[in-house]
């Protein structure tokens, strides 16, 4: 039962997401939006030519499942905000006299079905998972995850900024998901791991049927030729990268590989696994208002900054080391996975060229050289280079 | 109730230490919590003002003394101003006690200096006050505190307390050009009175807290004194938001100051990456 794999047509894909719909359960997937909807867009030179109607596609709750875009990359945005919102109340307060009251906030959620997300976007929940249930469980967190099963759709398109395998995840993964649609000829090779999966595959099973051998075969050479073409962008030791980086703070490298970041931490709110936050209290008229979350960034100068002034990563490029540190080496060796699922956005977004493929390779490569202590003090069962 | 929601606690006590420092004492509305509530020496907590939001601050009462908390703060930033407009009687949040603790139970027959600069004295006031409720249970305890002038020295009245007791040294000091013509205390920088004090360091402890410098300074001359570096304990303060070690600022390298901290011996500190 666990590896039974199903198919399911397009239209019975999308007749699925409108039964969910139906039911009120909600259906968050890729969508395509009108690209020059806000006033920020609408002022760039693709958005003001005539005739262009460029799109972009993002993450929405579904009205229609006509609205469900299956054939395209990556939204702009991950599905991080769906499970830590860009802002959210951790409590209302409200005051009678000179006496507070807290009001709390819920942490149980409405059942809701993520479908055709990106493999890199679900594994990065699973990643944070770890930082969000070490020791303090983050209910609110948590919540989000119970109440929402994943599907995810094996990635169809794989660019240049992708390199999902150098960093442990795939275009074909389930981390973090509860199902996986496959593309093949008319239609999608389903199949379920989680209970969550089970549950959906078992409500929905009016229009799946049996996957023949051939279908599967087919599938699953997709699926590695998919897993070859993103490892070709990226081959690194993510052990050595980790090591390297943990033993060599005050390498030059680090702070030569910062030189293009000039600090708008545009790649941490792209980001799937950047989870960093600010609190803070938002007043709603008198005696009144909201304790609040909101995404923060470890490239703004004000992250660290001390209220006497002191600032302990007061340049860009240590507080661009603090991003690679994080991510390639201190989470890795807290939580034994690496804080990056390889979804390429921070190079894509990055107006300066920030490149994380080129940046880590680099890193790779310092590595794998010896260092020059090691290099120069030779080993001591090495033969002498002197003749006696 | 989620891990980010504050405890409400009434100020009870306010305690103008200087012309910009205060201490509040704090008890938990909650009657449950107020009679459970339970902390170890070295343990901080978020204090809140609604609408201004929360800061980060140890709790500067001992353990020994329950039923209430304090805290003591400078007023810089927005949230500690605004701690500066409370009154008795106001409602403030709390959300703690979080991190690790000073290891006072290790000490027990160990001598104690305690070196503080400035309103770093809080910190280690918590862990005086309880080393002296419990004081059968150590050796020769020694205090040096220093600040830049006579009228920023906090807990005056505790310094007087400890100074008039015989089974505690205290030396105070301020900086030159700090003293005024009534002041008997020494003249001069944390630094070098820790060094003309010269406890002895067989058998001994050191825990400091200050400002940077003061810290930076004063760990050569503790190690010329004798104190090994496991022997020397301070803590440190980040910038925080949660506490929890969720929000991620208050790192040093792979070292959580909220979580792993935030007390350190001078031995960790030295392995730390130079980011603090």
């Amino acid at each position: 039962m666990s590896d039974e794999r199903f198919f399911i047509s397009e239209s019975d894909l999308r007749a699925l997401a409108a039964d969910l719909l139906a039911t009120g359960t909600e259906v968050i997937a890729p969508v395509a939006v009108d690209a020059c909807a806000s006033p920020a867009a609408m002022a760039s030179s693709a958005c003001m030519r005539p005739g262009l109607e460029p799109e972009d596609l993002e993450y929405r709750a579904l009205t229609d499942a006509a609205e469900l875009d299956l054939a395209r990359g990556l939204p702009i945005l991950s599905l991080k905000g769906y499970f830590l919102p860009e802002h959210e109340a951790l409590c209302r307060w409200k005051q009678k006299g000179i006496a507070i009251e807290i009001e709390a906030v819920p942490t149980e959620f409405a059942p809701r079905v993520v479908l055709a997300a990106k493999p890199c976007d679900s594994a990065a929940l699973a990643v944070v998972d770890e930082v969000m249930n070490w020791d303090y469980k983050d209910e609110l967190w948590n919540g989000r995850r119970a109440a929402t099963t994943i599907i995810n759709l094996a990635c169809p398109v794989i660019d240049e900024s992708c390199f999902c395998t150098a960093v442990g995840a795939a275009p074909d993964a389930i981390k973090g998901a509860d199902a996986l649609l496959t593309p093949v000829k008319d239609g999608y090779v389903l199949e379920a791991t989680t209970e969550k999966g089970h549950a959906l595959v078992e409500a929905h099973k009016a229009r799946l049927s049996p996957a023949a051998d051939a279908l599967t075969a087919g599938a699953d050479v997709d699926r590695a030729a998919a897993r070859a073409r993103a490892a070709a962008n990226l081959e690194i030791d993510a052990g050595s990268v980790r090591d390297w980086i943990s033993t060599h703070f005050e390498d030059p490298l680090l702070a030569q590989l910062a030189i293009r970041c000039n600090g708008c931490g545009a790649c941490s709110s792209v980001c799937p696994t950047c989870h960093c936050f600010d609190i803070v209290d938002e007043e709603e008229g008198v005696g009144r208002g909201t304790r609040r979350r909101c995404w923060d960034s470890c490239q703004a100068s004000s992250f660290t900054l001390h209220a006497s002034g002191h600032n302990p990563r007061d340049d860009q490029h240590s507080r661009y080391r603090q991003r690679i540190n994080h991510k390639f080496s201190i989470y890795p060796l807290k939580f034994g996975e690496v804080l990056c699922t390889g979804c390429g956005r921070c190079t894509r977004v990055c107006h300066a060229g920030q490149d994380l493929v080129e940046i880590l390779q680099a890193i790779d490569i310092a590595a794998r050289r010896p260092d020059e202590a090691e290099a120069a003090a030779p080993a001591a069962d090495a033969p002498s280079p002197v003749a006696p | 109730m989620n891990i980010y929601q504050p405890q409400l606690a009434t100020v009870t006590e306010v305690t103008e230490e200087t012309v910009d420092t205060r201490t509040l004492r704090l008890e938990f509305q909650d009657v449950a919590v107020r009679e459970s509530f339970t902390f170890k020496a070295g343990q901080f907590g978020e204090y809140s003002v609604f609408g201004a939001g929360e800061s980060t601050f140890c709790i500067a009462s001992p353990p020994t003394r329950p039923g209430f908390i304090e805290c003591s703060f400078k007023s810089v930033g927005k949230v500690t101003s605004a701690l500066r407009e409370v009154n008795v009687g106001d409602t403030v949040g709390f959300r703690g006690p979080y991190g690790n603790a000073f290891p006072v139970d290790d000490w027990k027959g160990k001598d104690i200096l305690f070196v503080a600069g400035g309103i770093g004295l809080a910190p280690v006031r918590c862990v005086i006050w309880n080393v002296l409720d419990r004081r059968d249970e150590f050796g020769a305890v020694t205090i040096v505190y220093g600040a830049r002038s006579v009228g920023d020295l906090v807990y005056k009245r505790e310094l007087e307390e400890w100074a008039s007791r015989s089974d505690v040294r205290i030396v105070t000091t301020v900086d030159p050009g700090g003293q005024t013509e009534d002041w008997t205390g020494d003249v001069g920088y944390v630094t070098p009175v820790v060094e003309k004090t010269a406890p002895a360091a067989a058998n001994a402890v050191a825990v400091l807290c200050g400002p940077p410098i003061v810290v930076k300074l004063t760990l050569p001359v503790l190690d010329k004194l004798g104190f090994a570096d496991e022997a020397i304990f301070t803590t440190l303060e980040n910038r925080m938001k949660c506490g929890l070690g969720k929000c991620g600022r208050c790192n040093i390298g792979p070292v959580y100051v909220c979580k792993d901290g935030p007390v350190f011996t001078a031995a960790q500190l030295k392995a730390l990456p130079a980011e603090f």
